[in-house]
């Protein structure tokens, strides 16, 4: 069991920001299909620390998702019909 | 001068000729002295991610104009007055604008869709296509293909913590 949580800690790929790494990947609160890659399937914003996002782009990211969600772009809370 | 953009929701049920009026009160608004419409872009129908004033689905409208902070006030008054409104936002998009350089690229942009009148159908389509995907944002099926792209990471982050103990 230990054994393979090494193996798995070994293939662990790297972190990189999204933003960075792809410069046509723009962070506008219009665009909720991009946004939504980045909230959980409840609506909630996912942590950088998860998603690797840089702490500037993590920033433009968390505003563009706000904004989106006053104007009903993006959910505030999605209830999960399956629940 | 300034640039803002405002999105705003207009109740869905209105027909062309109802809308119209509220519009063109809007327009009115920004042809005074000192500002100016940039552009005036009706995005059409769509489903909301929640339900404003009993609505589900919203007539969504961006607009784009240069003013200063007595004008947005003008806007999002007569917004909060009128009830077709269902919901607004403004955003500040620059703080000194150069006029000359927005009626250039106002210019540019006119030029842009009459020389593109084939490419604008395959944007119209495009962004119908766009729709179906919101229209399933609350929905099982988007949940489910977003799925996969989620649990690699919740996986890393779980054994992150295994770590760390
Ligand atoms: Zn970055």
């Amino acid at each position: 069991m230990a054994q393979f949580k090494r193996k798995r800690r070994l293939f662990r790929r790297r972190k990189i920001c999204r933003f960075c790494a792809d410069s046509s990947l723009a962070i506008d609160y219009k665009d909720p299909r991009t946004l939504r890659f980045f909230t959980t399937e409840r609506g909630k914003i996912i942590p950088r620390r998860v998603s690797g996002n840089c702490a500037k782009h993590q920033r433009q990211l968390t505003t563009a998702i706000k904004r989106a969600r006053t104007i009903a772009l993006m959910p505030y809370a999605a209830t999960l019909s399956h629940y | 001068m300034r640039r803002y953009e405002t999105v705003f929701i207009v109740n869905p049920e209105l027909s062309e000729e109802q809308r119209q009026p509220l519009f063109d009160k809007l327009n009115g608004l920004i042809s005074g002295d000192g500002c100016m419409l940039v552009k005036f872009d009706e995005w059409g129908p769509k489903k909301l991610a929640y339900e404003i004033k009993r609505h589900a689905r919203g007539y969504y409208v961006l607009m784009d104009f240069c003013g200063d902070g007595s004008l947005v006030r003008e806007i999002e008054r007569n917004m909060r007055l009128d009830d077709r409104v269902l919901k607004y936002m403004t955003v500040l998009q620059d703080t000194a604008v150069d006029i000359e350089a927005v009626k250039d690229e106002i210019e540019a942009a006119k030029e842009q869709e009459s020389k593109s009148e084939p490419a604008e159908q395959a944007i119209g389509e495009s962004t119908e296509k766009e729709e179906s995907g919101l229209t399933g944002t609350v929905g099982a099926p988007a949940s489910e293909t977003k799925a996969p792209e989620n649990t690699p990471e919740t996986r890393e982050q779980e054994e992150q913590e295994h770590g760390t103990i």
